[in-house]
């Protein structure tokens, strides 16, 4: 009856729409260190040649897929595939080289280096292969020996790498669709998508290799990536390979004590060795465990690395964001929400914030001075604590400016017993009725 | 969904009609179970059979069904459904201490395995040829050769409609005869006419017309065993061509006998291009490589594009062809909501087709325009062609103003009330609509009614219920079959 009454209206108009394009970005962390100590589980090559199959799967979905990888290593983060033609620049961290390094990653038909085109394998496939693994031996080449000390990996320039390729790629394609109107109007066709929102004909996610620690001084930049991906409904899926990087963070702990600079507002304070080995290994999983929350993505912590292929194409294997919805994704039962302070970068499990602008310390603002804002969460941890006392908090808030002081801290409430048991109504002026709450004024009506 | 749901041969169709042992036959050669893999699948079906490629035991139906959120029941079935019939899964038979397994197929798997890794020495990915390439062969010469190619056999099909036309060299003899074989044309008295089945062919989006056509091709050879041509040996020769590069050359000497025989004919439909000076090599062109094309939208040849476009800064050469070539691809019609239709183009083709069911009033250099009349989509179905084709038509080729405006707003690419209105307008003389199928009935009690007939809504084959006389009719009868065995056993 359907035919007659023409009720399946909009079907041939609206079924344009086929399957969409995706862009997976592998990050891969390279830290030497982490590596070398899961070598007789799993080794780095071993890994990689997993991620590639992943990749091509990835690739199999669909003609239009489209695939990523960039290295976070010890100190920058690197494109591995696209790869760039040219030599790479120099400085890495600079915020003003930013937008000429995005422009340097070319999309995958201009990769030069397919040296021998096999007949067994996926022209795209061999070429992929072959320039991660030549990008790969040469960010290993020219690691040095100062390199090897740091135990952590640029994880937050990774991402960010990851975000503005894909940022770029959805932009062009929308730019692409809407190329006539953007030559009539250039206003339009801006206006017509967000720009912090992918394209609608294209999805992306980003998948975290990790092994190693996450720097908490990262926290920060790792957090803001994180949330422009979620905003942009990137999810971020995680392996975090655990046994490792809490081996390697205990090993490495006493190199990185020494490594860090003395007093100041911005530097890591010397910490007690026990307890920041402990932090700092959950750190990793801790800020990747929400990055995956956040984002909707999943997070897997496998018990045996060497079987990463399966845990990749069972666990995270996804055609497109459709399938995505469509699947019940793997639990991770508790997520670590324990964020690291402004002022040290450490993780707290209780911290102070600021009212205005929701910075987290880690210690109590000594010098209570001003009346107008306060900083006051209840409690802290004993840890934290006691490692700070001698080290002069800030009177100001670091992010906001705003003077900072400590209310009754430390004070044991008053609790007020309630008087009245029974619910007394009252009629307001405009005629309704409303219970009593016991405070002074009242809410105010919309 | 597909565009064209009409008479004319679909891949799926063709390859559902295949017996099992075809299937291990293409499924030896990693290519084909790569590209079969990648134009046949719905996207959860591919999810699926990423899971279980690497899983070295069966894995248990039930907990495939814990990992698909129950709302998506229908989905999954369906994704089931599609696997089975290309036979890339296999069921174990259920028993009281073992669940229902399903596992994937002992050659797909071990290829698609073989595809992904990259081992192997089955060199089905194309043998490349080491001699230099003619210089004269650019992308750019590629698509020239393969749009002149395919266009002369539209234009031999359109020819009929419009006599006003050029015909443009015409196809060669060969492939008129398959297209009058195939039932495209007719020829009564020396002059050829167009068929319902032409139309339907005209109507269809590009990959689909190159699979129909190929289709014929294979069936047509099946039934001249002078060919010496296998369907199965064809099939994987063309699966193989869809995992090709563009621009590069290959090597014949490394193809078998019978493939290097179908070359000439591949070349005839421009899917491949031999050099007439260095026949030892052969040339993939768009059409073959973009086979495997699943996406329909235009988002995929704009992303082609915009990695063209991307790619320009940094390689200045060989991104022009690739625009050029979304250029003419892109759609170019405007509907508004008062029926008027504008065409962005000189195409004569494209003019022909559009005056199958508009009236065409007035022709500029660049633009063409007309109108949608209830005459002009009358005459269109008395053709025989019908009113969902001209709509998947016009969205297809809708102008990327159309998919912005739609995009922006939220609503359908075409104005509902055009969509309607053609509809209607095809209901004013079609009142009836056959479906050729299976009436099930006669069921011993209501529970095995109401479970036969939702497992055949669920894989979506039903087309007629009635629930107070127990009845029920469906497209395809084979999985309900296998449903009713299993059921049986149970």
């Amino acid at each position: 009856m359907n035919e007659v009454d023409a009720s399946e209206h909009y079907q041939g108009a609206t079924s344009t729409a086929g399957d969409t394009t995706s862009l997976c970005t592998v990050i891969i962390d390279t830290n030497p260190r982490a590596w070398a100590a899961m070598n007789d589980v799993l080794p780095l090559h071993k890994a990689v040649s997993n991620i590639l199959i992943f990749l091509n799967a990835n690739l199999a979905f669909n003609n239009s897929n489209q695939v990523a990888v960039i290295a976070s290593h010890t100190n920058r983060a690197v494109w591995l595939y696209p790869s760039r033609p040219d030599p790479p620049r120099p400085s890495h961290d600079g915020g003003s080289t930013e937008d000429i390094d995005m422009t340097d990653a070319p999309p995958a038909s201009t990769v030069p280096t397919r040296a021998t085109s096999s007949a067994n394998k996926y022209p795209q496939f061999a070429q992929i292969e072959t320039a991660v693994l030549a990008s790969l031996k040469k960010l290993l080449d020219e690691t040095t020996e100062p390199d090897l000390s740091c135990t952590t990996s640029q994880l937050s320039g990774a991402l960010t790498l990851a975000l503005a390729h894909i940022n770029k790629t959805s932009l062009a394609l929308a730019a692409n669709s809407l190329s006539d109107k953007a030559n009539s109007v250039p206003g339009a066709a801006a206006a017509s998508f967000s720009s912090s929102t992918i394209a609608p004909g294209m999805s992306a996610h980003i998948l975290v290799l990790s092994v190693s620690d996450a720097e908490p001084s990262q926290y920060i930049p790792t957090m803001n990536a994180v949330f422009a991906a979620a905003h942009a409904q990137i999810p971020i899926d995680v392996i975090a390979l655990s046994p490792a990087s809490v081996r390697s963070s205990n090993n490495n702990n006493n190199n990185n004590n020494n490594t860090s600079p003395p007093d100041g507002p911005d530097s890591r304070p010397p910490r007690p060795g026990s307890h920041a080995a402990n932090h700092s290994a959950s750190a990793t999983s801790s800020f990747l465990q929400q990055a995956a929350h956040i984002t909707n993505g999943i997070f897997l912590c496998p018990s045996t690395p060497r079987g990463l292929l399966s845990y990749l194409t069972f666990g995270l294997a996804c055609a497109d964001k459709t399938a995505r919805a469509a699947l019940v994704p793997p639990t991770h039962h508790s997520v670590d929400f324990r964020a690291a302070c402004f002022c040290h970068g450490r993780v707290v499990d209780t911290g102070f914030v600021c009212s205005v602008c929701l910075s987290i310390f880690c210690s109590v603002p000594t010098l209570a001075s001003g009346d107008n804002s306060t900083a006051n969460t209840p409690t802290t941890t004993t840890t934290t604590n006691t490692a700070t006392t001698s080290h002069t908090a800030p009177v100001e808030c670091l992010t906001c400016g705003t003077r900072l002081a400590l209310g009754s801290y430390g004070a044991r409430p008053a609790v007020v017993p309630r008087r009245r048991k029974k619910k007394k109504q009252r009629v307001l002026p405009n005629g309704s009725v409303r219970e009593e709450t016991g405070s002074a004024t009242a809410t105010p009506a919309r | 969904m597909s565009v064209g749901m009409g008479q004319s041969l679909q891949l799926a169709d063709y390859l559902e009609k295949l017996p099992g042992t075809t299937f291990r036959k293409l499924y030896q050669q990693p290519s084909s179970a790569f590209s079969i893999f990648r134009r046949m699948l719905p996207s959860l079906a591919k999810t699926f059979v990423m899971w279980m490629l690497y899983m070295s035991h069966p894995y248990k139906l039930e907990d495939l069904d814990a990992r698909v959120k129950p709302e998506f029941k229908q989905s999954r079935d369906h994704a089931l459904a599609v696997l089975r019939t290309l036979h890339m899964i296999q069921y174990s038979v259920p028993s009281k201490d073992r669940p229902q397994e399903i596992q994937l197929t002992t050659n797909f798997k071990r290829s698609m395995q073989l595809a992904l890794e990259g081992g192997g020495s089955h060199n089905s990915f194309g043998v490349p040829s080491d001699l230099p390439p003619p210089p004269e062969v650019t992308i750019a010469f590629l698509d020239e050769h393969a749009r002149q190619k395919f266009d002369a056999i539209l234009h031999y099909i359109v020819h009929s409609v419009a006599p006003g036309l050029i015909e443009a060299g015409g196809p060669k003899s060969s492939v008129k005869e398959l297209l009058l074989a195939g039932g495209m044309v007719r020829r009564q008295g020396g002059v050829t006419s167009i068929t319902q089945t032409g139309f339907t062919f005209l109507l269809q989006e590009k990959n689909a017309q190159v699979w129909t056509l190929l289709l014929l091709w294979i069936e047509a050879m099946e039934h001249s065993p002078a060919s010496g041509l296998e369907a199965t040996e064809m099939l994987s020769f063309l699966f193989l061509l869809a995992t090709l590069e563009l621009g590069k050359p290959y090597d014949t000497g490394a193809l078998t006998d019978q493939r290097r025989n179908m070359l000439p004919s591949l070349a005839d439909f421009g899917l491949v291009y031999v050099p007439q000076h260095k026949p030892q090599q052969y040339f993939p062109t768009r059409l073959a490589t973009d086979l495997t094309d699943t996406s329909r939208s235009i988002s995929t040849r704009s992303l082609g594009a915009a990695w063209a476009a991307a790619s320009a800064p940094a390689s200045g050469s060989g991104s022009g062809s690739g625009a050029e070539e979304e250029e003419a691809s892109r759609g170019k019609i405007i509907v508004e909501t008062n029926f008027r239709l504008y065409a962005y183009t000189q195409n004569v083709l494209q003019i022909a087709v559009l005056s199958l069911f508009c009236r065409m009033s007035a022709r500029f250099p660049d633009m063409v325009s007309g109108r949608l009349t209830r005459d002009s989509v009358r005459r269109a179905i008395t053709f025989g062609i019908t009113g969902d084709q001209i709509i998947s038509y016009l969205a297809a080729h809708a102008h990327p103003e159309m998919h912005a405006f739609a995009a922006a707003q939220a609503k359908p690419v075409l104005p509902p009330t055009v969509v309607d209105q053609i509809r209607l307008w095809q209901l004013e003389n079609e009142r009836m609509k056959t479906h050729s199928g299976f009436l099930f009935l006669d069921f011993v009690d209501e529970k095995e009614y109401v479970d036969i007939a939702s497992y055949a809504d669920e894989i979506g084959v039903l087309v007629w219920r009635n629930d107070r006389r127990r009845m029920f009719f469906a497209s395809k009868h084979e999985q309900i079959r296998d449903y009713l065995r299993l059921r049986k056993k149970a």
